[in-house]
């Protein structure tokens, strides 16, 4: 609880209307798109500059208040929630794109810039900022940045850490660290700023950062193939990746799609249902590129893999088979779904896939799961959905109990028990399935050196 | 019964277009280019008339350069059974292609013409009408339901204010609205077997067709940019801009 002349201060420090304690904001900014959480936060606070950041921060570190750090609150793990009377840092307010380097082709913005509105900036210069995934118009990059988001172009580009040339961030202490300055190269001792990308917040709040930006691709057509075995994907991608450049290799199951058509808002691929689909995107780099993914489709249809696909005629239909897979997660929100985001290398997925599924169909019969995700990068979204009659806290209390059949069979794949989502609070419990005891310490310890007082989004992560 | 269908090549509808600098029209070089949106529509009807059992042949007509083989490709591929381009460099305007048009039928013999209700490029809506004028044939354009019997065909129409249906003796015109129909996605093994459907040639001078334009485009230029909106402090504050700089009280 703050007090009424904590509160007075916070309203000093910032305007008085960029500190907001009525219960709407309190409530929409304590949560995040988790919903097993019920939001507490002491007030929401509205930071325009990195000056504000500071003096925010060494205030919460004299009165030892925590600090919840706010972005578009896409997250999927809790990271962004604030459950314990904290108070919650947006940095909506600090939206603003610095600088474009078109020699240097980086591109320097504030923490709260939205993912989309950068991408836009950045296609308007006749660049590409290639990070990419369903929530681009509502999360921001200084999250994106502390979770490392992934999405649906790493096949082709990797994970936000790969664009990530410099970093401003405020520490646990109110210091502005200055990390890297956008540089390619720069081997001049521990890289810090790589130890903020992916941090949760844990360590002290990104204020700034400069990312690098790539050609736009050539034109992109989308192909949606419809594969009975699930293990057969891993062949069809195999087939594809050697000859043509793909940017996405996607897969999701049937029970997904009827999810996604259920809103009414597409239509679906086929006449007739397959028990999975894989969504493919590829760039034309060369007029005969087409003729070579068609040939591909007919290897693939003649080893039995496959039984049918659709390609895109049009930017318009790309787009539209996008939303197939895209709106999955949205659509099945309603359910409450229990998110399981587990990966394994390349190599290792259908043997792995195979057991889970024997693992999934023994421990969950009574449950509806909804496979789907980045297949391309040894990543599953396995999403368990509530039935309506089964109480939250009862589902989540199965849930673990799977879990941990789940994340054995992770642990004996030396897989990730969260490939994308973060550890937040909804993983914290698990950390050991793939960070190691010793691991576990020293991270402990590196959060002490930025953040000695715990102040940065405690209870999160570690 | 036979159906022709005209489909346009057109720059892809989720490319946002820019201005020459030079002012003289839009810039489409190195831009996506796609089927007409309603021209899909068009397309799909037919397929699905087919489908029925109404129309034993679709014949698709495109009017343009040889890439609009890309664009007649997709039409056979969505189940049209063969193609004509009649292919010219020249730019073509409604009253041109709605005399190429003309001879395509007349050559073709359809009992139905299928047209989109626009091009979503020049978005001009006048080739179906005019075609319909040279041919002499009914019309019934701005289609929601196309409902085809032996002699006859039913358009449902969507006009200001509600629905309305006509009866049109065959052989007729029919243009396509938005909520005709939900074009399909293109399934590959029918890509590969459009390639091998017959693709005709002809140019508008074999068909006897003058094209030179009759219009002169002026200027082009992008729509005037709309200024941010900005925060008033109070009433008052509003009713004085209003006054003032608005100046609409």
């Amino acid at each position: 609880m703050l007090a009424p002349q904590q509160l007075a201060e916070l309203g000093r420090l910032l305007a008085a209307d960029r500190v907001a304690t009525d219960t709407d904001t309190l409530t929409r900014y304590g949560l995040d798109w988790t919903r097993y959480f019920t939001p507490d936060a002491a007030a929401v606070l509205f930071p325009k500059t990195v000056e504000e950041v500071v003096a925010l921060v060494r205030w919460a570190q004299r009165e030892q208040f925590a600090l919840v750090p706010s972005g578009g609150r896409t997250g999927l793990s809790g990271g962004a929630v604030a459950r314990n009377g904290e108070l919650v840092v947006s940095f909506e307010r600090m939206n603003a794109i610095l600088e474009l380097d078109k020699v240097g082709r980086t591109v320097r913005c504030q923490a709260g810039v939205i993912t989309k509105t950068l991408q836009e900036y950045a296609l308007a210069n006749g660049l590409y900022y290639p990070v990419d995934f369903a929530s681009s118009g509502s999360s921001q990059i200084g999250g994106n940045i502390a979770t490392n988001a992934g999405g649906i172009k790493v096949v082709r580009y990797g994970m936000t850490r790969e664009w990530v040339v410099g970093l401003k961030v405020v520490t646990g202490e109110g210091e502005v660290l200055e990390l890297n300055h956008g540089l390619a190269k720069n081997n001049t001792g521990y890289d810090f700023r790589h130890l903020f990308i992916g941090s949760e917040g844990t360590l002290g709040f990104i204020v700034e950062a400069t990312l690098r930006l790539a050609r736009p691709p050539a034109e992109l057509a989308v192909m949606v193939l419809a594969v009975p075995q699930l293990a057969d994907i891993m062949n069809i991608f195999n087939a594809y990746r050697d000859k043509l450049d793909l940017t996405a290799f996607e897969f999701f199951s049937e029970q997904a799609l009827r999810h996604v058509l259920a809103r009414g808002t597409v239509q679906r691929p086929f006449d007739e249902a397959a028990d999975y689909y894989v969504l493919l995107e590829f760039e034309k780099i060369a007029p005969d590129t087409e003729t070579q993914a068609l040939a591909l489709f007919e290897y693939c249809a003649e080893q039995g893999w496959l039984v049918d696909g659709v390609l895109s005629q049009s930017q318009q239909q790309a787009a539209e088979l996008w939303r197939l897979r895209e709106d999955i997660s949205e659509s099945i929100t309603p359910y409450k779904p229990y998110k399981n985001d587990i990966a394994v290398v390349v190599s290792k997925v259908p043997a792995f896939v195979a057991q889970l599924d024997e693992i999934l169909a023994r421990e969950y019969p009574q449950f509806e799961v909804v496979w789907f995700g980045h297949i391309g990068d040894g990543n599953l979204h396995i999403n368990v959905l509530k039935p309506e009659a089964l109480a939250i806290d009862d589902f989540r209390r199965a849930c673990e109990q799977v879990n941990k059949h789940v994340f054995e069979l992770v642990r004996d794949f030396n897989g990730s028990m969260s490939a994308e989502h973060g550890v937040g609070l909804l993983k914290h419990d698990y950390l050991d399935v793939s960070r190691s005891h010793a691991e576990i310490r020293l991270m402990k310890a590196v959060k002490s050196l930025f953040d000695p007082d715990g102040i940065m989004n405690p209870g999160k992560l570690v | 019964m036979k159906a022709l269908v005209a489909v346009k090549r057109v720059v892809d509808y989720n490319v946002k277009v820019r201005v020459k600098a030079d002012g003289t029209d839009v810039d489409v070089a190195n831009v996506k280019m796609s089927m007409n949106p309603f021209d899909e529509i068009a397309v799909e009807e037919a397929v699905r008339l087919k489908e029925a059992g109404k129309v034993s042949e679709i014949v698709v007509v495109s009017l343009g350069v040889k890439q609009c083989e890309e664009t007649l490709r997709t039409a056979l591929a969505m189940g049209a059974d063969r193609a004509i381009l009649v292919e010219t460099d020249a730019e073509l305007q409604p009253l041109a292609v709605a005399k190429l048009l003309k001879a395509i039928a007349d050559k073709e013999q359809p009992q139905l013409l299928i047209v989109g209700k626009q091009a979503i490029d020049d978005d001009a809506n006048q080739t179906g009408q005019m075609v319909s004028a040279l041919l002499g044939w009914a019309q019934g354009t701005f289609a929601s339901k196309v409902d085809v019997a032996a002699e006859t065909v039913d358009v449902t129409r969507e006009v200001d204010g509600g629905l309305e249906t006509v009866k049109l003796r065959l052989p007729a015109v029919v243009t396509t609205d938005l909520r005709l129909n939900e074009p399909r996605y293109v399934k590959l093994p029918n890509i590969m077997a459009a390639k091998k459907k017959p693709l005709d040639k002809t140019t508008p001078a074999e068909l006897g067709v003058d094209v030179a334009p009759r219009l002169k485009t002026l200027k082009v230029a992008e729509p005037a940019k709309r200024s941010a909106g900005i925060k008033v402090a109070n009433a008052a504050e509003l009713v004085a801009k209003l006054k003032n700089e608005a100046k609409v009280l």
